[in-house]
């Protein structure tokens, strides 16, 4: 007798504020790294509090910020409206979904603490941040292609091929990744 | 060995969190297959719930095994490992394993990570069950 679909409960949804004015330092060694993060980045790794206390980007209106802890559907899906709302087409959109949903699972496995997600876009691209407590110790995570049938180490590289752009930032206090994905220009008169 | 019913028999379902998983035994052509269809999410936190179950399935030496995951919506890296590890056993006794008209995002990651040449993927139960 086939039993009905399981309904998934879904842990409540919590709104954290990521801890301002950590000093992060700079692993981004890729030379697609937007010359637009670069310029919000001080030399050294040291940073300038930009607008709102975040040291690592510019303020931007109607950003978001959510909490998660194991609830990774409800990341996900956060991640894809706002993809949509921003514009990005529905195979980025899957493929941003995709990207957020490996560095939250990384929280999940490693961080003793929640992690939090900060969605912002404007007219050029679409960024989702993420922020935990755990410590990524090898500056090389993701940038090497995992044997085909490696058990593990595929989670970032995946990211690291989906999108456009990938900045790594981790230390003792903590790990940020800054995933951006470039929008579709608009047509002209719209 | 077990003795595999006639037919279509569900010997149970799993609901873990947001993923269901049910598991079947068929017949194709006189030559018995396990059909494991896979619902919802798969990602890091059920994936030990579907490693433990594929890996149950797999114990029972079945010569094919055949995932269906049309109705998964969702499938991270970690849910895949529990895919490569089930094809890895599989392979080492003996048996095949198939898996079945992913969606977009799931064929998205089976395409990157190249898995899908290393496990063959068609577009029906039927097909994979015709090998």
């Amino acid at each position: 007798m086939r039993r009905p679909a399981h309904i998934a409960t879904r842990a409540p949804i919590r709104l954290a504020v990521p801890s301002a004015g950590v000093s992060l330092l700079r692993m981004a060694w890729d030379a697609k790294t937007s010359a637009a993060s670069a310029a919000h980045q001080a030399p050294g790794g040291a940073s300038s509090a930009g607008p709102g206390g975040d040291p690592l980007r510019p303020a931007s209106p109607g950003d978001m910020s959510y909490g998660y802890t194991t609830d990774l559907a409800a990341v996900r899906a956060v991640v894809y409206r706002y993809a949509k709302q921003a514009g990005l087409p529905e195979h980025r959109a899957v493929d941003l979904v995709l990207a957020v949903s490996e560095v939250a699972a990384n929280t999940v496995r490693h961080a003793k603490s929640p992690g939090s997600l900060k969605i912002w876009y404007d007219t050029q691209e679409i960024v989702c941040q993420i922020q935990d407590e755990g410590t990524i110790h090898d500056p090389l995570a993701g940038r090497r292609k995992p044997s085909m049938d490696a058990m593990g180490g595929h989670g970032l590289w995946i990211v690291h091929q989906v999108c456009d752009d990938v900045e790594m930032h981790s230390d003792e206090t903590g790990t940020t990744v800054r995933l951006h994905m470039k929008l579709p220009r608009l047509r002209s008169g719209s | 060995m077990t003795a595999i019913p006639q037919g279509s028999a569900v010997w149970y379902n799993k609901g873990v969190d947001l993923l269901t998983v049910s598991v079947t035994a068929r017949e194709s052509a006189g030559e018995p297959y396990t059909l494991v269809q896979i619902a919802g999410e798969a990602d890091v936190t059920n994936t030990d719930d579907l490693r433990r179950l594929l890996d149950d399935e797999v114990s029972q030496q079945p010569r094919t095994m055949i995932i269906d995951l049309s109705g998964l919506r969702f499938m991270d890296s970690s849910a895949l490992h529990a895919l490569l590890r089930a094809n890895r056993s599989l392979d080492r006794q003996g048996g095949v394993l198939a898996l079945v008209s992913p969606q977009p995002a799931v064929a998205k990651i089976l395409r990157l990570t190249t898995a899908d040449r290393l496990i063959p993927v068609f577009a029906s139960v039927a097909d994979a069950a015709a090998g």
